[in-house]
């Protein structure tokens, strides 16, 4: 053959191959014409509000073109799109300050989850089977109209709502949808929330709902276990905050002390990390409280309770620091010493949050921390706590998910099978409903066992809203509309609700025209409590759930930074982000101080078997040096069973095991009131998966490597 | 006068929360691994926090530290590359070109600092996760070693807008991914040769210091020692 012959064989089986290769449908590549004007290469600017938690940082996202798979009349092709690129904290915002967490970060991938739902779907298998067959939304809403309607003679109570806590206009148009029906209202569920801390705040204050530090101004901060900068409150706003306090003053240093049995992030971070006897926290605010007093170095302008305080420094004598020392197990010394300097570092503030609070006394605990913030002189004062206005009421106390008699029940993003334990029976109440319909995006625990899928809109596809508890001293409100079209078939659940109440036997009439509608409507200004007494109540003694001579570990459950209560595990980013304590990344793990693994022969990555009153699981040990020899410790946010393909059966969830003791004054979960033994056990958990090696980086010679 | 890029880091102001380690994988395209990847040491993160641990129970303190590339003046990843994919830029950056890198890993062996990774497989990103992808970043592909850039797009898009407008850029114009992130505002970034730039007078304290100096890599990162007060 010459070279003419062979560029002439070569262009015909070029041709042919051409030719080929569009009798086969997967070779062709059908761009579709765009719904919208484009610019390529050019980036936008939209704000919007983070879902990952609800401290609502309000964020601006970096929109540009990309080609979008798409199906148009049966043919598949793609299309340009303005999709999201990026997440910011939004400048303006006075929650965000132009920050954002790891989790807001990656909640972009919420998105593009590959794992997310993309159209309405009916159970075809067994309960819990994860069967699904995909239905149209005509079909979708037909199924739940009829389902409530057949409540609607006489049986209206019937109907159930869980959400997870929301602090936009969509519960408001929930709640009204469920009054109008004659349903009752709509159960906020928290895991790991903070009721009793928003309930001491009425008490003390007229206020149900979580402070507003004033870090940037404070010189003296005294932390009782609440995760500031990690996972408590509104971390982004405070850790801003935090940043001023530390080198941002013009004058001083503000000093941070944390008193708590597991070093948190905050713990990490305080100049004194004061580890406290678990559920003796309140005894610890009490014994500064009569420090202060007995000693006379409460600053002149002392809180407006000052008559109520003195009253009671004589029930006070029971707080002199020998006997805090005793129960607490603080030496007596420090305590005077963090009295003064909790006196004279003016101005000075106390904040409570997290295990403390989760006890049995926890109503206590808060208490005594309101009463010591009042002797100081931080309420509503510069470098204290304040409280923000206009945020939308919190629900009083939930009821217990167990006493749930529902025939229907909807489930909006609440994942209470993954957070309640195992002890409350909710995976029984749940499967005595006959019909549970959830608007999630994803199948996880709960969702599992739905009848029928009404997946929402993403947080980008969709009008979103918020008005923050706290993290601002001044009042916010953030309203924004949708960053990008939707990529599925989904529908902003604030629609379905309102098209649902339209299309009733009896149809219910909402105030509100569409999911828009919502978002911008004005919230009707909640009344502002009036001012109570700021009161201390008694010590009592916590109790925990366990023998201590059959269980002698207390078992603290803590919200960890990468998952926070478990909603963000099925984000890859999160599970390969290591942990900024242990480094560690894919797993969940049981801390362990260093003292007690040697005394039990229990090694680093050693799989063992946390055994409480409820139940077991089993984790790889992580040597922990910031623990309590008698406190084991372990992350929640691993441990689903279903939850996409990045989260299922991964690791081990420590909420399951806890006893369903209470709080004794306000009813809600006392999580960090169970006691557990531990033991090494041989057996199967996946390995401990760290980024970096040594506990110790530098070893010292002849420690032996 | 030509821009030296350089960043300062205030540990007193560092929480170690890690939001700036995702804002990384975020803006530049890096990709998971994995579980049983990540196992065997192959995670990927441009930017770490290295945390250290002092003393004992109850007298334990814990350090943090975020590690990025230090983008040394002398760099010992530079001339062990045998193919010039790890060079110097005019403005003080160390540079990979990724399609000249044909994966000695030369370079990650001589770097005392640990900060460059090496693409073990193709990265896969499930659709639709690839619609995240920042089309200004290209993506690395197997074999190739990547690291941490200060965010070099965000650099050369400050310098096009601010040429555009006729104009210099001005201090504050380019945050990388991390700065831009950080709540605590640990992290600041920007020109060294501008002795009244932020992060020229932050480097200037005396509470700053380079990582691992004594051996001669003349580095770009200041850290800001964490102070306390007991």
């Amino acid at each position: 053959m010459d070279r003419r012959d062979f560029i002439k064989l070569t262009a015909i089986s070029g041709t042919s191959a051409t030719l080929a290769s569009c009798g086969t449908p997967e070779h062709q590549l059908i761009r579709f014409v765009p719904d919208e004007d484009l610019v390529p290469g050019v980036a936008e600017w939209k704000p919007s509000v983070c879902p990952a938690c609800s401290a609502g940082c309000a964020v601006n996202v970096r929109v540009m073109d990309a080609d979008v798979d798409t199906v148009r009349n049966g043919q598949a092709g793609v299309v340009a799109m303005s999709v999201a690129k990026k997440l910011e904290g939004l400048a303006k915002d006075p929650i965000s300050q132009g920050g954002l967490c790891a989790r807001g970060q990656a909640s972009i991938q919420i998105t593009y989850h590959p794992d997310r739902l993309t159209q309405p779907m009916k159970r075809s298998g067994p309960r819990g089977s994860g069967l699904f067959t995909p239905v149209s939304w005509d079909e979708a809403i037909a199924e739940l109209v009829s389902r409530l309607d057949a409540l609607a003679a006489g049986d209206q109570k019937s109907l159930a709502y869980i959400t997870r806590p929301r602090r936009s206009r969509r519960l408001a148009l929930v709640s009204e949808f469920l009054r109008r029906f004659g349903a009752p209202a709509p159960i906020a569920f928290e895991v790991m929330g903070d009721a009793v801390v928003r309930r001491a705040n009425a008490i003390s204050f007229g206020r149900h709902q979580l402070p507003t530090i004033d870090l940037a101004r404070s010189r003296f901060v005294i932390s009782f276990g609440a995760d500031l900068l990690g996972t408590w409150n509104s971390p982004v706003a405070q850790s801003a905050a935090y940043g001023v306090m530390r080198q941002g003053q013009t004058k001083l240093r503000g000093k941070l002390v944390q008193i708590e049995s597991r070093m948190s992030l905050t713990g990490a971070n305080a100049d004194e990390w004061v580890p406290a006897k678990p559920g003796t926290e309140g005894v610890v605010a009490l014994g500064l409280a009569h420090a202060i007093v007995a000693n006379k170095l409460r600053p002149a302008a002392a809180g407006r309770a000052t008559a109520a305080i003195e009253g009671w420094s004589g029930g006070l004598a029971d707080y002199a620091p020998d006997r805090v020392e005793r129960i607490t197990g603080i030496p007596a010394k420090r305590l005077e010493r963090l009295a003064r300097e909790l006196a004279e570092f003016r101005p000075a503030v106390a904040v409570v949050g997290g295990a403390p609070a989760a006890q049995t006394n926890g109503l206590f605990t808060a208490l005594a921390v309101n009463a010591l913030n009042d002797l100081v002189g931080a309420v509503e004062q510069p470098g204290g706590i304040f409280f923000t206005p206009g945020a939308e009421p919190t629900p009083a106390v939930a009821q217990p998910l167990q006493n749930l008699s529902a025939k229907v029940l909807l489930v909006d993003d609440a994942n209470p099978v993954f957070g309640a334990p195992k002890a409350t029976k909710i995976l029984e109440a749940l499967a005595s409903v006959p019909f549970i319909a959830s608007f999630g995006s994803f199948i996880d625990d709960t969702s599992v066992l739905a009848d029928l899928m009404l997946p929402d809109h993403s947080f980008l596809e969709s009008w979103v809203d918020t008005t923050p508890e706290s993290g601002a001293i001044e009042g916010v409100k953030t309203v924004a509309g949708p960053v990008m079209k939707p990529l599925h078939q989904t529908r902003a659940t604030a629609d379905v609700l309102i098209e649902v109440a339209g299309k009733l036997k009896s149809p219910i009439a909402l105030p509100w025209k569409n999911a828009e509608d919502v978002a911008k409507s004005a919230q009707e200004q909640p009344a502002v409590g009036r001012r109570t007494d700021v009161r201390a109540m008694a010590y009592a003694e916590p109790n925990f759930d366990g023998d201590a001579s059959q269980f002698p570990f207390h078992f603290l459950p803590y919200k960890s930074l990468q998952f926070g209560d478990g909603s963000t595990a099925h984000l890859p980013w999160l599970q390969e982000m290591p942990d900024p304590l242990t480094s560690a990344m894919w797993s969940s793990w049981v801390e362990i101080n260093p003292q007690t693994a040697e005394r039990l022969q229990i090694a680093q990555g050693d799989v063992v078997e946390v055994t409480s009153t409820q139940g077991s699981l089993r984790a790889p040990a992580m040597i922990f040096p910031g623990i309590a020899p008698d406190v084991v410790a372990m992350p929640v946010g691993n441990g689903h069973e279903v939850f996409t393909r990045y989260a299922s059966g991964r690791g081990a969830n420590p909420l399951a095991i806890l006893a369903p003791v209470t709080d004794v004054e306000t009813g809600s979960l006392a999580w960090a009131a169970t006691r557990v033994k531990i033991a090494r056990a041989g057996g199967d958990a996946r390995p401990l998966i760290m980024f970096a090696g040594e506990l110790r980086e530098h070893p010292h010679e002849g420690e032996g490597r | 006068m030509p821009h030296k890029w350089g960043m300062a880091v205030d540990l007193d102001k560092c929480t170690g929360c890690g939001a700036c380690v995702t804002a990384c994988h975020a803006e530049n395209n890096i990709p998971i691994v994995g579980p049983a990847q990540a196992a065997r040491g192959r995670a990927m993160h441009w930017l770490r926090v290295e945390r250290y641990w002092e003393g004992e129970f109850p007298d334990v303190r814990l350090k943090f530290r975020p590690v990025m590339c230090q983008q040394c003046d002398a760099a010992p990843c530079e001339p062990v590359c045998p193919t010039y994919a790890s060079h110097h830029t005019d403005d003080g950056l160390n540079a990979q070109v990724y399609n000249r890198c044909i994966g000695t890993r030369y370079c990650a062996n001589a770097c005392p600092y640990n900060v460059r990774f090496f693409d073990f497989f193709h990265p896969q990103w499930p659709k639709p996760l690839h619609l995240q992808l920042n089309p200004d970043v290209s993506v690395r592909e197997v074999g190739v070693m990547e690291k941490c850039t200060f965010c070099v797009q965000r650099i050369k898009a400050a310098g096009i807008d601010a040429k555009a407008a006729k104009r210099e850029l001005k201090d504050g114009d380019v945050q990388p991914a991390c700065v831009q992130s950080c709540a605590s505002r640990a992290l600041v970034f920007g020109d060294l040769n501008d002795p009244e730039s932020e992060v020229s007078r932050i480097s200037r304290s005396p509470r700053g210091g380079k990582l691992l100096e004594e051996l001669g890599t003349r580095p770009n990162v200041t850290y800001l020692e964490r102070q306390t007060q007991v």
